[in-house]
């Protein structure tokens, strides 16, 4: 897996809702699981023209609590759906999981990361090092990775395709 | 250095030291899942291509938030649910009029011993601290946790909370567990165990433990649990076999912080909507109409919550404007409810006692509101549609609702605390 993402930073504040803010309630409660059903919805009811603007390898950058509510994972799937990176100074367990359980690329917690950068810049992240590198700024920072076991997860492309890997290990064993 | 309650049990599990922040994949002694999920675990599992579960002997299910099938659909869910059961061989299943809610009947039967690792796909396992083990919650992750024996899991912070004093009258845990994960706040206790300990601790009866383990899911935390002690080992004693191990946090243990609680600073509180940690003195709610009211759920449906509801209620009446449902958390709660009177003070107030489980509180499925009510209860959240409809929730102590449910409006149980000691 590629871990070093280039891109559009796209900056948010804090508190970001995973139902409402981040993905409509809708897609939660029909239990819709297909990242490119759900692409076309993220940050909807933000900014309706969220999904035509960005791009694959382009970076959300979230405050804190970025994910907070009844953790559903559609947000984090639909974030996926657009091969986006995520940075945030948090995000709260359940979703924290959910970000992994997606397969979304990502750094949590980055003290102060929206203080940092700001929408349009333009940002260098390697997720395997936790290095930031704000190009239009010309600033490096540094944040502590996801653990590699934790990473495994998100390379495998996610909860489901972990778990047959686990189950095919097992029947092996 | 020393550990913490959370890393000594984790550690046992592991067979080697862990610390709080390292990554683990603990195997549970017990798994815990109930009736409205085991379809979906069954879903997973055959999309997995799983027929084996890691070891059905240690699964227990529960019919609990939906005991009483109230549609030709849901009755269709049940049997499937015991044909799952079926299939796996899974050992200990609790149908409806067998347990009661999940969450605490397991520790009434001596399924819970002090230094336990249980995993659940409920998150409100973590009632199990009230005798010192340590429940996690995964959701949807149970079906890897069956499948394989075990999930990845962050091993847990613990912040420290101290107890000292005795409780006001009119004013139960339900109070002080509230007020207290609210002035601690979602940012101390995100991912963290809330473990409880100190000189005020004996005087915490076990549905006020229960209580304690329950309410700080609701603001971001991983776990809670009591810190056992011997008002443990006494309740525990006729109902587990083997030996009771008070496992302690070493003086030297690594906390996120250490916090020191007076049991007696507060007067009753609520938790306004939406949120159930919008936590307020109850002055400020004072004299709000309801419609809806319920007492029960494993924040608040233990036989003490009753009893204590029950002392308001005994020779009144019930609001006519108010329908108040009571749930008993267990069969074994209705069984002592039953032969302490205080069923009978219940009918004659006017409540509908409703089968052992969830009540309400699993979304409204039995008792809900109706559009634009608002109720008073004891669940374990108030965002909108919790209870159905939509509508203002207020979260009190049971004493608080009973007494509400009486004037049909938000009331301080204290009013009526000096009528019954005068």
């Amino acid at each position: 897996m590629n871990w070093l993402y280039r891109g559009k930073c796209w900056r948010f504040g804090d508190n970001l809702g995973i139902d409402g803010d981040i993905m409509p309630l809708r897609f939660a409660l029909a239990r819709e699981t297909d990242p490119n059903v759900l692409r076309e919805h993220l940050m909807s009811e933000i900014d309706p023209e969220f999904t035509k603007k960005v791009k694959p390898g382009d970076l959300i950058v979230g405050g804190r609590r970025f994910g907070q509510g009844n953790p559903h994972i559609q947000g984090f799937l639909g974030i996926r759906g657009h091969g986006l990176g995520l940075l945030a100074e948090s995000i709260p367990r359940g979703s924290f999981r959910n970000a992994i359980n997606a397969g979304v690329p990502f750094l949590a917690p980055c003290p102060n990361v929206t203080q940092l950068c700001d929408t349009g810049d333009d940002l260098e992240v390697d997720f395997s090092t936790g290095e930031m590198r704000n190009l239009t700024r010309g600033k490096t920072h540094q944040f502590d990775p996801i653990e590699p076991e934790l990473r495994a997860i998100i390379a495998k492309g996610g909860w489901k395709d972990h778990v047959k890997q686990r189950l095919a290990e097992a029947a092996a064993r | 250095m020393g550990q913490t309650i959370t890393e000594k049990i984790l550690s046992r599990i592991e067979g080697r030291p862990v610390a709080a922040g390292q990554i683990v994949h603990p195997v549970p002694e017990l798994i815990t899942c109930h009736d409205w999920y085991v379809v979906n675990f069954d879903r997973a599992l055959e999309e997995f291509g799983v027929k084996k579960l890691f070891d059905p002997n240690r699964v227990l299910i529960s019919t609990d938030h939906e005991p009483v099938a109230v549609t030709p659909q849901s009755s269709e869910r049940q049997k499937k649910a015991r044909e799952i059961v079926a299939k796996y061989g899974i050992k200990h299943f609790y149908d409806v009029g067998r347990g009661g809610l999940g969450h605490i009947f397991p520790v009434e039967m001596g399924f819970i011993k002090p230094g336990m690792f249980v995993e659940a796909y409920d998150t409100h396992v973590t009632n199990y601290g009230a005798v010192g083990a340590l429940g996690i919650a995964l959701v949807v992750e149970i079906s890897e946790v069956l499948a394989l024996g075990s999930v990845w899991l962050r091993v847990p912070e613990t912040v420290r909370v101290n107890f000292r004093g005795k409780l006001q009258p009119g004013t139960s845990m339900r109070d002080i567990a509230q007020k207290l994960v609210a002035d601690l706040g979602d940012e101390m206790i995100d991912y963290c165990v809330v473990e409880y300990g100190g000189e005020g601790l004996a005087g915490i009866d076990i549905a006020g433990r229960h209580t304690l383990c329950n309410i700080p899911l609701e603001v971001g935390a991983k776990s809670a649990l009591v810190e056992p002690d011997e008002a443990t080992r006494a309740y525990l004693a006729p109902r587990v076999k083997g030996a009771i191990e008070l496992i302690k946090s070493d003086p030297d243990a690594r906390f996120k912080a250490v916090i020191d609680y007076d049991l007696g600073s507060i007067g009753p509180q609520v938790a306004m909507p939406p949120t159930p940690d919008n936590v307020h003195p109850i002055e400020k709610a004072l004299g709000t109409p309801i419609q809806h009211a319920f007492i029960g759920s494993c924040a608040s449906g233990n036989f003490a919550d009753l009893a204590a509801a029950a002392k308001i209620l005994k020779g009144r009446t019930i609001h006519p404007q108010v329908r108040l449902y009571v749930t008993p958390a267990t069969q074994e709660v209705a069984q002592e409810a039953a032969q302490a009177g205080l069923l009978e003070i219940f009918l004659t107030a006017g409540a509908s006692i409703t089968q052992a489980g969830c009540g309400p509180c699993a979304g409204g499925r039995i008792g809900a509101m109706a559009e634009g009510e608002t109720s008073i209860n004891t669940g374990t959240r108030n965002d909108v549609r919790r209870l159905g409809a939509s509508g203002d929730i207020y979260l009190a102590s049971s004493m608080t609702v009973a007494a509400s449910a009486v004037n049909g409006a938000i009331t301080d149980p204290r009013k009526f605390m000096k009528e019954i000691t005068s």
